[in-house]
Protein backbone atom coordinates (compact mmCIF):
# COMPACT_ATOMS: atom_id res chain seq x y z
CA UNK A 1 0.00 0.00 0.00
CA UNK A 2 1.36 3.40 -0.89
CA UNK A 3 1.58 5.83 1.97
CA UNK A 4 1.24 9.58 1.76
CA UNK A 5 4.24 11.61 0.68
CA UNK A 6 6.89 12.40 3.25
CA UNK A 7 5.88 15.62 4.94
CA UNK A 8 8.97 16.43 6.94
CA UNK A 9 11.95 16.75 4.69
CA UNK A 10 14.70 17.91 7.02
CA UNK A 11 16.70 19.59 4.30
CA UNK A 12 13.89 22.02 3.52
CA UNK A 13 13.27 23.03 7.09
CA UNK A 14 14.49 26.54 6.71
CA UNK A 15 12.99 27.33 3.33
CA UNK A 16 9.39 26.39 4.04
CA UNK A 17 6.93 28.96 2.80
CA UNK A 18 4.48 30.30 5.36
CA UNK A 19 0.85 29.35 5.04
CA UNK A 20 -1.10 31.84 3.01
CA UNK A 21 -2.60 34.54 5.19
CA UNK A 22 -0.27 34.03 8.14
CA UNK A 23 0.01 37.14 10.27
CA UNK A 24 3.67 38.07 10.52
CA UNK A 25 3.30 41.14 12.67
CA UNK A 26 0.85 42.14 15.37
CA UNK A 27 0.49 45.58 13.80
CA UNK A 28 -1.42 43.92 10.94
CA UNK A 29 -4.25 43.13 13.33
CA UNK A 30 -6.97 45.67 13.91
CA UNK A 31 -9.94 45.52 16.25
CA UNK A 32 -12.78 43.69 14.54
CA UNK A 33 -10.53 41.54 12.37
CA UNK A 34 -11.28 37.84 12.29
CA UNK A 35 -8.31 35.56 12.62
CA UNK A 36 -7.81 31.84 13.04
CA UNK A 37 -5.88 30.71 16.08
CA UNK A 38 -4.48 27.23 15.38
CA UNK A 39 -6.30 24.54 17.36
CA UNK A 40 -8.66 27.13 18.86
CA UNK A 41 -10.74 28.34 15.98
CA UNK A 42 -11.93 31.65 14.67
CA UNK A 43 -11.32 34.61 16.95
CA UNK A 44 -12.25 38.27 16.66
CA UNK A 45 -9.56 40.77 17.55
CA UNK A 46 -10.71 43.04 20.38
CA UNK A 47 -7.64 45.22 20.73
CA UNK A 48 -4.22 45.62 22.31
CA UNK A 49 -3.86 46.14 26.03
CA UNK A 50 -0.99 46.47 28.45
CA UNK A 51 -0.80 44.26 31.51
CA UNK A 52 1.59 44.04 34.39
CA UNK A 53 2.57 40.41 34.70
CA UNK A 54 5.26 39.29 37.16
CA UNK A 55 6.70 42.77 37.31
CA UNK A 56 6.89 43.09 33.54
CA UNK A 57 4.72 45.28 31.44
CA UNK A 58 3.50 43.20 28.54
CA UNK A 59 1.54 44.29 25.51
CA UNK A 60 -1.15 41.72 24.84
CA UNK A 61 -3.47 41.28 21.91
CA UNK A 62 -6.92 40.47 23.23
CA UNK A 63 -9.11 38.24 21.11
CA UNK A 64 -12.50 36.67 21.61
CA UNK A 65 -13.18 33.17 20.40
CA UNK A 66 -16.33 33.41 18.34
CA UNK A 67 -17.60 29.97 19.15
CA UNK A 68 -18.03 30.51 22.88
CA UNK A 69 -16.80 34.02 23.59
CA UNK A 70 -13.70 32.83 25.47
CA UNK A 71 -11.01 35.48 25.93
CA UNK A 72 -7.64 34.79 24.32
CA UNK A 73 -4.63 36.95 25.23
CA UNK A 74 -1.45 36.71 23.19
CA UNK A 75 1.74 38.69 23.87
CA UNK A 76 2.28 41.03 20.97
CA UNK A 77 5.78 39.75 20.26
CA UNK A 78 4.52 36.14 20.14
CA UNK A 79 2.00 36.80 17.39
CA UNK A 80 4.35 35.88 14.50
CA UNK A 81 5.36 32.59 16.09
CA UNK A 82 2.01 31.08 17.12
CA UNK A 83 0.68 30.71 13.58
CA UNK A 84 -2.20 33.16 13.67
CA UNK A 85 -3.65 33.56 10.22
CA UNK A 86 -6.47 35.28 8.48
CA UNK A 87 -9.70 33.41 7.75
CA UNK A 88 -9.40 31.53 4.46
CA UNK A 89 -10.69 33.31 1.39
CA UNK A 90 -13.42 31.98 -0.87
CA UNK A 91 -10.83 30.90 -3.41
CA UNK A 92 -8.89 28.95 -0.81
CA UNK A 93 -12.13 27.34 0.37
CA UNK A 94 -12.95 26.22 -3.13
CA UNK A 95 -9.56 24.52 -3.24
CA UNK A 96 -10.33 22.83 0.06
CA UNK A 97 -13.58 21.39 -1.29
CA UNK A 98 -11.89 20.16 -4.44
CA UNK A 99 -9.28 18.56 -2.22
CA UNK A 100 -11.93 16.91 -0.06
CA UNK A 101 -13.82 15.59 -3.05
CA UNK A 102 -10.70 14.23 -4.77
CA UNK A 103 -9.86 10.56 -4.60
CA UNK A 104 -8.74 9.24 -1.24
CA UNK A 105 -5.05 8.62 -0.69
CA UNK A 106 -4.07 5.51 1.16
CA UNK A 107 -3.83 6.53 4.79
CA UNK A 108 -0.59 6.48 6.74
CA UNK A 109 -0.74 3.24 8.72
CA UNK A 110 1.87 4.01 11.36
CA UNK A 111 -0.18 5.63 14.11
CA UNK A 112 2.75 7.47 15.66
CA UNK A 113 3.69 9.18 12.43
CA UNK A 114 0.07 9.80 11.58
CA UNK A 115 -0.86 11.28 14.92
CA UNK A 116 2.17 13.56 15.01
CA UNK A 117 1.73 14.69 11.42
CA UNK A 118 -1.91 15.41 12.04
CA UNK A 119 -1.10 17.46 15.12
CA UNK A 120 1.42 19.44 13.07
CA UNK A 121 -1.05 19.96 10.27
CA UNK A 122 -3.67 21.29 12.65
CA UNK A 123 -1.20 23.82 14.00
CA UNK A 124 0.80 24.88 10.98
CA UNK A 125 -0.99 23.57 7.90
CA UNK A 126 -3.56 26.28 7.40
CA UNK A 127 -7.11 25.46 6.40
CA UNK A 128 -5.88 22.90 3.92
CA UNK A 129 -3.91 21.19 6.68
CA UNK A 130 -7.09 20.87 8.74
CA UNK A 131 -8.88 19.49 5.70
CA UNK A 132 -6.04 17.01 5.25
CA UNK A 133 -6.52 15.74 8.78
CA UNK A 134 -10.25 15.32 8.28
CA UNK A 135 -9.84 13.58 4.98
CA UNK A 136 -6.94 11.41 6.12
CA UNK A 137 -8.73 10.16 9.21
CA UNK A 138 -11.96 9.76 7.29
CA UNK A 139 -10.22 7.57 4.74
CA UNK A 140 -8.68 5.56 7.57
CA UNK A 141 -12.09 5.12 9.18
CA UNK A 142 -13.22 3.34 6.02
CA UNK A 143 -10.62 0.69 6.71
CA UNK A 144 -11.06 0.33 10.47
CA UNK A 145 -12.68 2.24 13.32
CA UNK A 146 -10.48 4.99 14.70
CA UNK A 147 -8.96 4.62 18.17
CA UNK A 148 -10.28 6.98 20.82
CA UNK A 149 -7.50 9.56 20.58
CA UNK A 150 -7.76 9.80 16.83
CA UNK A 151 -11.52 9.85 16.99
CA UNK A 152 -11.20 12.92 19.18
CA UNK A 153 -8.63 14.42 16.86
CA UNK A 154 -10.96 13.79 13.93
CA UNK A 155 -13.83 15.45 15.75
CA UNK A 156 -11.68 18.45 16.71
CA UNK A 157 -10.38 18.85 13.17
CA UNK A 158 -13.89 18.63 11.80
CA UNK A 159 -15.04 21.21 14.32
CA UNK A 160 -12.27 23.64 13.32
CA UNK A 161 -12.86 23.09 9.62
CA UNK A 162 -16.61 23.48 9.84
CA UNK A 163 -16.36 26.73 11.77
CA UNK A 164 -13.77 28.23 9.45
CA UNK A 165 -15.83 27.30 6.41
CA UNK A 166 -18.91 28.75 8.05
CA UNK A 167 -17.13 32.05 8.72
CA UNK A 168 -15.45 32.15 5.33
CA UNK A 169 -18.58 31.40 3.30
CA UNK A 170 -20.97 33.17 5.65
CA UNK A 171 -23.21 30.15 6.20
CA UNK A 172 -24.41 28.40 9.37
CA UNK A 173 -22.01 25.73 10.71
CA UNK A 174 -24.37 22.81 10.06
CA UNK A 175 -24.67 23.87 6.44
CA UNK A 176 -20.87 24.08 6.25
CA UNK A 177 -20.72 20.56 7.62
CA UNK A 178 -23.20 19.39 5.00
CA UNK A 179 -20.92 20.88 2.34
CA UNK A 180 -17.93 19.03 3.80
CA UNK A 181 -19.71 15.69 3.88
CA UNK A 182 -21.26 16.26 0.49
CA UNK A 183 -17.70 16.45 -0.82
CA UNK A 184 -16.38 13.58 1.29
CA UNK A 185 -19.35 11.24 0.83
CA UNK A 186 -21.28 12.25 -2.28
CA UNK A 187 -24.73 10.69 -2.67
CA UNK A 188 -25.26 7.92 -5.20
CA UNK A 189 -25.13 9.16 -8.78
CA UNK A 190 -23.41 12.46 -8.00
CA UNK A 191 -20.12 13.16 -9.72
CA UNK A 192 -18.19 16.37 -9.39
CA UNK A 193 -16.12 18.06 -12.04
CA UNK A 194 -13.05 18.74 -9.97
CA UNK A 195 -10.16 21.07 -10.47
CA UNK A 196 -6.72 19.85 -9.49
CA UNK A 197 -6.56 20.18 -5.71
CA UNK A 198 -4.06 22.64 -4.21
CA UNK A 199 -0.71 21.34 -3.04
CA UNK A 200 -0.55 20.81 0.71
CA UNK A 201 1.81 23.09 2.58
CA UNK A 202 5.06 21.53 3.72
CA UNK A 203 5.29 21.45 7.45
CA UNK A 204 8.33 22.35 9.51
CA UNK A 205 10.16 19.46 11.13
CA UNK A 206 9.75 18.98 14.80
CA UNK A 207 12.83 19.85 16.80
CA UNK A 208 14.50 16.59 17.69
CA UNK A 209 15.46 15.81 21.25
CA UNK A 210 19.07 16.61 21.96
CA UNK A 211 20.83 13.47 23.06
CA UNK A 212 23.88 13.83 25.33
CA UNK A 213 27.02 13.26 23.28
CA UNK A 214 29.10 10.50 24.80
CA UNK A 215 32.76 10.36 23.85
CA UNK A 216 33.78 7.24 22.00
CA UNK A 217 36.24 5.96 24.55
CA UNK A 218 34.15 6.76 27.55
CA UNK A 219 31.76 3.86 27.88
CA UNK A 220 30.67 4.86 31.32
CA UNK A 221 32.59 2.00 32.90
CA UNK A 222 34.36 4.23 35.36
CA UNK A 223 30.98 5.06 36.87
CA UNK A 224 30.50 1.36 37.48
CA UNK A 225 33.85 1.05 39.17
CA UNK A 226 35.41 -0.83 36.25
CA UNK A 227 38.70 0.31 34.90
CA UNK A 228 39.73 -1.44 31.72
CA UNK A 229 42.39 -0.36 29.30
CA UNK A 230 41.24 -1.62 25.94
CA UNK A 231 43.71 0.33 23.93
CA UNK A 232 46.37 -2.31 24.35
CA UNK A 233 44.02 -5.06 23.37
CA UNK A 234 42.98 -3.24 20.24
CA UNK A 235 46.53 -2.43 19.40
CA UNK A 236 47.68 -5.99 19.77
CA UNK A 237 44.76 -7.84 18.27
CA UNK A 238 44.08 -5.73 15.21
CA UNK A 239 46.65 -4.81 12.63
CA UNK A 240 46.95 -1.09 12.13
CA UNK A 241 45.47 -0.71 8.62
CA UNK A 242 42.40 -2.68 9.62
CA UNK A 243 41.98 -0.64 12.80
CA UNK A 244 39.91 2.01 11.07
CA UNK A 245 37.61 -0.55 9.54
CA UNK A 246 37.12 -2.38 12.79
CA UNK A 247 36.40 0.82 14.56
CA UNK A 248 33.97 1.76 11.87
CA UNK A 249 32.21 -1.57 12.23
CA UNK A 250 31.87 -1.05 15.96
CA UNK A 251 30.61 2.43 15.46
CA UNK A 252 28.13 1.30 12.87
CA UNK A 253 26.73 -1.14 15.35
CA UNK A 254 26.66 1.60 17.93
CA UNK A 255 25.03 3.87 15.40
CA UNK A 256 22.29 1.34 14.79
CA UNK A 257 21.66 1.08 18.48
CA UNK A 258 21.55 4.82 18.74
CA UNK A 259 19.14 4.96 15.85
CA UNK A 260 16.94 2.37 17.51
CA UNK A 261 16.95 4.25 20.76
CA UNK A 262 16.20 7.41 18.85
CA UNK A 263 13.35 5.63 17.14
CA UNK A 264 11.93 4.62 20.49
CA UNK A 265 12.10 8.12 21.80
CA UNK A 266 11.21 10.15 18.77
CA UNK A 267 8.62 7.94 17.21
CA UNK A 268 8.54 6.12 13.96
CA UNK A 269 9.85 8.97 11.87
CA UNK A 270 13.27 7.53 12.44
CA UNK A 271 12.00 4.17 11.34
CA UNK A 272 10.63 5.44 8.08
CA UNK A 273 13.93 6.69 6.79
CA UNK A 274 16.65 5.25 8.97
CA UNK A 275 19.45 5.51 6.46
CA UNK A 276 19.93 9.25 6.44
CA UNK A 277 20.22 9.87 10.20
CA UNK A 278 22.33 6.73 10.52
CA UNK A 279 24.78 7.94 7.93
CA UNK A 280 24.89 11.32 9.61
CA UNK A 281 25.70 9.73 12.94
CA UNK A 282 28.18 7.20 11.66
CA UNK A 283 30.43 9.24 9.43
CA UNK A 284 32.00 11.61 11.92
CA UNK A 285 32.64 8.94 14.53
CA UNK A 286 35.33 6.92 12.77
CA UNK A 287 37.26 10.13 12.32
CA UNK A 288 37.15 10.75 16.02
CA UNK A 289 38.34 7.22 16.62
CA UNK A 290 41.14 7.60 14.12
CA UNK A 291 42.27 10.80 15.76
CA UNK A 292 42.47 9.16 19.14
CA UNK A 293 44.19 6.04 17.89
CA UNK A 294 47.75 7.49 17.90
CA UNK A 295 47.42 8.55 21.51
CA UNK A 296 46.33 5.07 22.45
CA UNK A 297 49.22 3.68 20.47
CA UNK A 298 51.69 5.78 22.38
CA UNK A 299 50.19 4.72 25.66
CA UNK A 300 50.40 1.09 24.70
CA UNK A 301 53.96 1.48 23.47
CA UNK A 302 54.98 3.01 26.75
CA UNK A 303 53.49 0.19 28.75
CA UNK A 304 54.47 -2.72 26.54
CA UNK A 305 57.83 -2.98 24.95
CA UNK A 306 56.82 -6.00 22.79
CA UNK A 307 53.71 -5.28 20.78
CA UNK A 308 53.25 -8.94 19.78
CA UNK A 309 52.64 -9.99 23.34
CA UNK A 310 49.11 -11.40 23.70
CA UNK A 311 46.99 -8.60 25.01
CA UNK A 312 44.55 -10.49 27.30
CA UNK A 313 47.41 -11.30 29.66
CA UNK A 314 47.91 -7.71 30.60
CA UNK A 315 44.57 -7.07 32.25
CA UNK A 316 44.70 -10.51 33.83
CA UNK A 317 44.08 -9.44 37.44
CA UNK A 318 40.81 -7.85 36.34
CA UNK A 319 39.49 -10.91 34.58
CA UNK A 320 35.98 -10.83 36.00
CA UNK A 321 35.58 -7.29 34.79
CA UNK A 322 37.23 -8.12 31.49
CA UNK A 323 34.39 -10.48 30.63
CA UNK A 324 32.31 -7.40 30.27
CA UNK A 325 35.06 -5.92 28.17
CA UNK A 326 33.59 -5.89 24.61
CA UNK A 327 32.56 -2.38 23.80
CA UNK A 328 28.96 -3.17 22.90
CA UNK A 329 27.95 -5.15 25.94
CA UNK A 330 27.54 -2.39 28.51
CA UNK A 331 24.72 -0.87 26.45
CA UNK A 332 21.96 -3.46 26.84
CA UNK A 333 21.83 -3.34 30.66
CA UNK A 334 21.50 0.44 30.42
CA UNK A 335 18.51 0.25 28.11
CA UNK A 336 16.94 -2.48 30.21
CA UNK A 337 17.25 -0.28 33.25
CA UNK A 338 15.68 2.61 31.36
CA UNK A 339 12.76 0.50 30.27
CA UNK A 340 12.27 -0.80 33.76
CA UNK A 341 12.20 2.79 34.93
CA UNK A 342 9.65 3.79 32.37
CA UNK A 343 7.33 0.97 33.34
CA UNK A 344 7.28 2.15 36.90
CA UNK B 1 -36.42 19.32 27.41
CA UNK B 2 -37.08 18.60 23.76
CA UNK B 3 -40.20 20.21 22.36
CA UNK B 4 -41.61 18.91 19.12
CA UNK B 5 -43.53 21.37 16.98
CA UNK B 6 -45.33 20.17 13.89
CA UNK B 7 -45.74 22.44 10.90
CA UNK B 8 -48.26 20.04 9.33
CA UNK B 9 -50.71 17.58 10.78
CA UNK B 10 -49.14 14.36 12.06
CA UNK B 11 -50.53 11.10 13.34
CA UNK B 12 -50.59 11.16 17.18
CA UNK B 13 -49.25 7.60 17.35
CA UNK B 14 -46.25 8.63 15.26
CA UNK B 15 -45.65 11.55 17.59
CA UNK B 16 -45.91 9.29 20.62
CA UNK B 17 -43.34 6.95 19.11
CA UNK B 18 -41.06 9.89 18.34
CA UNK B 19 -41.25 11.42 21.80
CA UNK B 20 -40.46 8.04 23.37
CA UNK B 21 -37.51 7.49 21.07
CA UNK B 22 -36.02 10.96 21.67
CA UNK B 23 -36.40 10.51 25.40
CA UNK B 24 -34.52 7.22 25.27
CA UNK B 25 -31.82 8.62 22.98
CA UNK B 26 -30.92 11.72 25.00
CA UNK B 27 -32.41 11.05 28.41
CA UNK B 28 -34.27 14.33 28.51
CA UNK B 29 -38.00 14.89 28.64
CA UNK B 30 -39.77 15.22 25.30
CA UNK B 31 -43.21 16.57 24.53
CA UNK B 32 -45.34 17.70 21.65
CA UNK B 33 -45.60 21.48 21.91
CA UNK B 34 -48.35 21.99 19.34
CA UNK B 35 -48.63 22.95 15.71
CA UNK B 36 -47.40 26.13 14.07
CA UNK B 37 -47.75 27.43 10.52
CA UNK B 38 -44.74 27.38 8.22
CA UNK B 39 -43.43 30.92 7.71
CA UNK B 40 -44.24 32.22 4.21
CA UNK B 41 -40.84 33.98 4.06
CA UNK B 42 -39.16 30.60 3.92
CA UNK B 43 -40.91 29.49 0.73
CA UNK B 44 -38.69 29.32 -2.32
CA UNK B 45 -39.67 29.61 -5.97
CA UNK B 46 -39.64 25.86 -6.52
CA UNK B 47 -42.13 25.24 -3.69
CA UNK B 48 -39.61 24.08 -1.14
CA UNK B 49 -38.89 25.69 2.20
CA UNK B 50 -35.55 27.34 2.81
CA UNK B 51 -34.35 25.53 5.93
CA UNK B 52 -32.19 28.37 7.20
CA UNK B 53 -34.93 30.97 6.78
CA UNK B 54 -37.52 28.64 8.23
CA UNK B 55 -35.61 28.30 11.50
CA UNK B 56 -35.08 32.03 11.64
CA UNK B 57 -38.66 33.05 10.88
CA UNK B 58 -40.79 30.32 12.41
CA UNK B 59 -43.01 31.29 15.32
CA UNK B 60 -41.26 30.58 18.63
CA UNK B 61 -42.62 28.30 21.30
CA UNK B 62 -42.32 28.84 25.01
CA UNK B 63 -39.08 27.26 26.15
CA UNK B 64 -36.40 27.38 28.82
CA UNK B 65 -32.71 28.19 28.14
CA UNK B 66 -31.47 24.62 27.57
CA UNK B 67 -34.55 23.42 25.72
CA UNK B 68 -34.35 22.18 22.17
CA UNK B 69 -37.17 22.72 19.71
CA UNK B 70 -37.65 20.32 16.83
CA UNK B 71 -39.88 21.38 13.95
CA UNK B 72 -41.30 18.74 11.63
CA UNK B 73 -42.59 19.56 8.17
CA UNK B 74 -43.79 17.49 5.27
CA UNK B 75 -42.60 20.06 2.72
CA UNK B 76 -39.23 19.47 1.09
CA UNK B 77 -36.42 21.62 2.45
CA UNK B 78 -33.85 23.56 0.47
CA UNK B 79 -30.33 24.64 1.37
CA UNK B 80 -28.07 27.24 -0.14
CA UNK B 81 -25.81 25.84 -2.80
CA UNK B 82 -22.20 25.25 -1.78
CA UNK B 83 -18.95 25.19 -3.77
CA UNK B 84 -19.77 21.72 -5.12
CA UNK B 85 -23.53 22.11 -5.36
CA UNK B 86 -26.54 21.79 -3.10
CA UNK B 87 -26.41 18.93 -0.63
CA UNK B 88 -29.62 16.95 -0.17
CA UNK B 89 -31.56 18.21 2.83
CA UNK B 90 -33.22 15.84 5.28
CA UNK B 91 -33.08 18.37 8.05
CA UNK B 92 -31.24 21.33 9.41
CA UNK B 93 -30.22 22.58 12.85
CA UNK B 94 -28.40 25.32 14.67
CA UNK B 95 -25.12 23.75 15.75
CA UNK B 96 -25.11 23.99 19.53
CA UNK B 97 -28.24 26.09 19.29
CA UNK B 98 -31.87 25.69 20.12
CA UNK B 99 -33.77 24.91 16.95
CA UNK B 100 -33.81 22.13 14.40
CA UNK B 101 -36.10 21.17 11.56
CA UNK B 102 -36.62 17.88 9.72
CA UNK B 103 -38.70 16.98 6.72
CA UNK B 104 -40.72 13.85 6.11
CA UNK B 105 -40.67 14.40 2.36
CA UNK B 106 -37.52 12.32 1.87
CA UNK B 107 -38.59 9.43 4.05
CA UNK B 108 -39.78 6.22 2.42
CA UNK B 109 -43.53 5.93 1.87
CA UNK B 110 -45.38 5.47 5.12
CA UNK B 111 -47.73 2.95 3.56
CA UNK B 112 -50.52 1.17 5.37
CA UNK B 113 -48.91 -2.06 6.51
CA UNK B 114 -47.49 -2.36 9.97
CA UNK B 115 -44.03 -3.06 8.61
CA UNK B 116 -43.95 -0.03 6.37
CA UNK B 117 -45.30 2.23 9.11
CA UNK B 118 -42.68 0.88 11.50
CA UNK B 119 -39.91 1.47 8.94
CA UNK B 120 -41.19 5.00 8.38
CA UNK B 121 -41.23 5.73 12.09
CA UNK B 122 -37.77 4.33 12.56
CA UNK B 123 -36.42 6.56 9.84
CA UNK B 124 -38.28 9.59 11.17
CA UNK B 125 -36.82 8.93 14.62
CA UNK B 126 -33.33 8.64 13.15
CA UNK B 127 -33.61 12.00 11.41
CA UNK B 128 -35.00 13.57 14.57
CA UNK B 129 -32.10 12.23 16.64
CA UNK B 130 -29.68 13.44 13.98
CA UNK B 131 -31.10 16.97 14.02
CA UNK B 132 -31.33 17.17 17.81
CA UNK B 133 -27.77 15.79 17.98
CA UNK B 134 -26.56 18.82 16.05
CA UNK B 135 -28.17 21.09 18.62
CA UNK B 136 -26.05 19.28 21.23
CA UNK B 137 -22.91 20.14 19.25
CA UNK B 138 -22.55 16.75 17.61
CA UNK B 139 -20.88 16.64 14.22
CA UNK B 140 -21.46 14.10 11.50
CA UNK B 141 -20.05 10.68 12.30
CA UNK B 142 -18.19 8.39 9.93
CA UNK B 143 -19.85 5.33 11.44
CA UNK B 144 -22.71 4.30 9.16
CA UNK B 145 -24.52 2.68 12.09
CA UNK B 146 -24.62 5.94 14.03
CA UNK B 147 -27.61 8.26 13.76
CA UNK B 148 -25.19 11.15 13.15
CA UNK B 149 -23.98 9.63 9.86
CA UNK B 150 -25.02 11.84 6.92
CA UNK B 151 -28.47 10.84 5.74
CA UNK B 152 -27.54 10.77 2.05
CA UNK B 153 -24.46 8.59 2.45
CA UNK B 154 -24.13 5.58 0.20
CA UNK B 155 -22.86 3.60 3.16
CA UNK B 156 -26.17 3.99 4.97
CA UNK B 157 -28.20 0.77 5.03
CA UNK B 158 -31.78 0.69 3.75
CA UNK B 159 -33.17 0.65 7.29
CA UNK B 160 -30.55 2.52 9.29
CA UNK B 161 -30.24 2.30 13.06
CA UNK B 162 -31.59 5.13 15.13
CA UNK B 163 -28.92 4.80 17.81
CA UNK B 164 -25.92 7.00 18.45
CA UNK B 165 -22.46 5.46 18.43
CA UNK B 166 -20.61 5.35 21.75
CA UNK B 167 -18.50 8.43 20.95
CA UNK B 168 -21.49 10.55 19.95
CA UNK B 169 -23.55 9.30 22.89
CA UNK B 170 -20.82 10.15 25.37
CA UNK B 171 -20.29 13.56 23.83
CA UNK B 172 -23.99 14.38 23.89
CA UNK B 173 -24.30 13.14 27.47
CA UNK B 174 -21.38 15.36 28.46
CA UNK B 175 -23.03 18.36 26.83
CA UNK B 176 -26.38 17.61 28.40
CA UNK B 177 -24.78 17.23 31.81
CA UNK B 178 -23.05 20.58 31.43
CA UNK B 179 -26.14 22.26 30.09
CA UNK B 180 -28.45 21.22 32.91
CA UNK B 181 -29.15 24.27 34.98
Amino acid sequence: MRGPPVRHPDDQREQLPAVEGTIADASEMKPGDRVVYPNQGVCAVVGVEEKDIAGQKLQLVRMRREEDGAAVLVPKNKVPSIGLRRVATGEQMEGVFHYLAAQFDDPELDWKVRHRDNADRLIAGGVLGVAEVVKGLHSLSRIRPLPTKEREQYDNARHLLVHEIAVSLGVPPVLAEDYVDYALMPPAGVKFTLKPPPTPVLLPSRPKKKRPVVEDDDLGLSDLGIDIDLSGALEAAVPEPADGEAAQGTEEAGGEEAAQEGGEEEGAQEIVKPTAPLAAKVTPQPQARQKKAPAAKEKAAAKKPTPKKPAPKKPAPRKPAATKGPAKKPHPPKTTAKRGGKKK
Amino acid sequence: MIRIVTLDRMDPSDLAFLTGTLYRAFGVGTEHAGEKPAPPEAETKDGRLDAVKLLREVAPVRSLPDDKVLYITSAPLALASGPLGEPPCWGFADLGGERAVITTSKLPQRGVTEASIEAWRQRLAREAIHAIGHTWDLHHCYDARCAMHPSWSQGLPANPDKELCSFCREKSERKIRLAKT
